[in-house]
């Protein structure tokens, strides 16, 4: 039974060994290529650590006059992300509580329809958006880029913030309403505060996915004014040098990464709140 | 007190007002959801039949069925639904597959788990430009990491060009969707693990049940229910993937990365040919239907059969 144990053990560390490897060699040879001079990476002599590390690929990518201009597309990005985020929340809340606790008729179809849009292709949309947008003139605006996403998001933080509604006890809100509390007094006061962990789920996810968004600024800023990090990303990969490229692409990854890292457990959280139920 | 004992009186007239409540609350959701969903999708379906005039943003004629016509003969279409089949099937299988054996592996005890789903989980946030970027180089004919390693390993005895032959990139484009796709799914699978209850396991075992016995018999069934909707799922947002393909293929070579999806695209926004762009988005939302659909109408089908028996 020990030898079992033991035996078991290093099964499982073995395995787990194999799947660190799997899931973080990717972004390690992405580092690995940000720090090490041009001529090393493009020397045949492989390396799984850095012999020489720099920095001036961190350095040039960050030159306020570099191909994927880094600072606009940040600044662009952080707007966006934060705009949408909160546009998200507004709308959400309210309308996850009615799904949740509200007397709300065709309850599961409402909620069934906007769930399933999710999977719908986004191409779909995007195609008389992009008309509607270009005959308004308004393509290339900060609006064009949060209002789609902020439709885009929706129905995934609705979802979430539903969940987490469905878990806080209705005996406060009862005892609430019986001391003569309105539904909004009940909205802001109550459930607001209580729903902490929920609303910063919401806000984490609809920031990242905001933030990773190809598609929708690829097609409406096409006249360049506006540019997010992914876009400017994406035009650094038409230069040739790789160094700068991995850089660019670490500077677009360290604000998603701090966030999962930092809100790692309120993640695992919108997953685990669905299931035992 | 009085409030409550007169309650029955008026309940009629606080049951519709409740309804208006719980309505007024939802309707700025549903007001952009439809502003943004249903409005465009009407318009795609209309400019499916026509041909669009992109400079007027006007339609020019309707044209029936033409534009349907025209894509169903035409083979760099045919060939990219057949593609898009195939390239979604391969990321969910792999996907369910691997993600249910991590999840496996994290639902045991073990030094370090958080710190291991956090490296899990990580891939998730990579945005898929920097997902491209990074398999891109991985791949990379001169400075890949995966020509290196084989180099010195003697497997290959020259460099290759990976994303030159175009097999060879639908699937390196695979690799890095899957790599993408498994942190959510491993999550749910875990989340699907850790409501099993623990008493059934226990119970096997001493009844002397192995390992194997224990993962067909009742792992398997428990699991089931949960694994089916990832799968579809995974099988409807692979579909959907074009960050990816347009990062490191552009579609190419000679269109051998090309799915719907990114014939799409290029239809409507590289030779801004609306008219046939929307009817291909039209084919691609009737198999995302049906993909979604097949499995419940055979289950109905199945229980209508066979279930009063």
């Amino acid at each position: 039974m020990k030898k079992n144990l033991i035996l078991k053990n290093f099964f499982i560390y073995f395995s787990a060994l194999i799947v660190f490897l799997i899931m973080f060699f990717p972004l390690y040879g992405l580092i690995l290529t940000s720090i090490q001079p041009e001529n090393i990476i493009r020397s045949r002599n492989l390396s799984f650590f850095p012999t020489e590390i720099i920095f001036t690929h961190f350095a040039e990518v960050l030159k306020p006059n570099h191909i994927s201009n880094i600072y606009e597309g940040i600044k662009n990005s952080l707007i966006v992300s934060f705009l949408t985020s909160f546009l998200c929340i507004i709308l959400a809340f309210p309308a996850a509580y009615s799904l949740a606790r509200l007397n709300l008729p065709a309850k599961n179809i409402i909620l069934g329809t906007l769930i399933s849009i999710y999977f719908l292709p986004t191409i779909l949309f995007v195609i008389p958006l992009f008309v509607i947008l270009v005959s308004y003139q308004l393509d290339d605006t900060i609006l064009s880029l949060v209002v789609p996403y902020t439709a885009f998001t929706l129905p995934f933080v609705i979802w979430i913030l539903k969940s987490f509604i469905d878990k806080l006890p209705v005996e406060v809100e009862e005892a609430a309403k019986i001391d003569g509390c309105s539904t909004l007094q009940l909205l802001i006061h109550i459930i607001f505060p209580l729903l902490r962990p929920g609303l910063i789920a919401a806000f984490i996810f609809a920031f990242i996915l905001s933030w990773v968004e190809f598609l929708t600024p690829l097609i409406f800023t096409n006249n360049l004014k506006i540019s997010t990090v992914a876009l400017g990303l994406f035009r650094s990969t038409i230069d040739i040098k790789i160094g700068q490229q991995a850089a660019a692409a670490i500077i677009t990854l360290i604000p998603v990464i701090i966030l999962m890292i930092f809100f790692q457990q309120y993640i695992t959280k919108v997953v685990l709140s669905g299931s035992d139920k | 007190m009085t409030d409550l004992l007169n309650q029955p009186s008026n309940s009629q007239f606080k049951f519709s007002r409740e309804k208006i409540l719980a309505f007024t609350l939802i309707l700025p959701s549903l007001i952009l959801v439809f502003i943004t969903y249903l409005y465009p999708a009407i318009f795609t379906f209309v400019i499916s039949f026509a041909e669009y005039d992109i400079i007027r943003l006007k339609i020019k004629k309707f044209i029936q069925f033409k534009n349907f016509e025209f894509l169903i003969s035409n083979y760099f279409f045919t060939s990219s639904v057949l593609r898009t089949i195939y390239f979604g099937f391969l990321i969910c299988v792999f996907t369910t597959i691997l993600s249910f054996l991590i999840a496996l592996l994290l639902n045991e005890k073990f030094i370090g788990k958080a710190f291991l789903r956090v490296m899990i989980v990580l891939p998730w946030a990579v945005p898929s430009v920097v997902s491209g970027v990074l398999w891109g180089q991985m791949f990379h004919a001169d400075t890949g990491f995966l020509n290196a390693l084989l180099y010195q390993l003697g497997v290959i005895s020259g460099y290759k060009i990976w994303l030159a032959d175009p097999l060879v990139a639908l699937h390196v484009i695979a690799i890095a969707e899957i790599w993408k796709a498994i942190p959510f799914m491993t999550l749910f699978f875990l989340s699907g693990l850790q409501s099993l209850p623990s008493e059934v396991f226990e119970a096997a075992s001493v009844d002397g049940a192995n390992v194997f016995q224990r993962f067909s018999n009742i792992l398997f069934p428990l699991m089931l229910p949960i694994a089916i909707p990832l799968f579809l799922i995974q099988f409807v947002l692979a579909m959907k993937s074009f960050d990816t393909i347009f990062v490191l293929t552009r579609g190419g070579p000679g269109g051998g990365t090309t799915t719907l999806n990114y014939f799409i695209y290029q239809e409507a926004f590289e030779t801004f040919n609306l008219g046939r762009a929307s009817a291909a988005a039209y084919v691609l939302l009737i198999i995302t239907l049906a993909v979604v659909l097949i499995p419940t109408i055979s289950r109905f089908l199945l229980k209508f059969f066979w279930g009063n028996k």
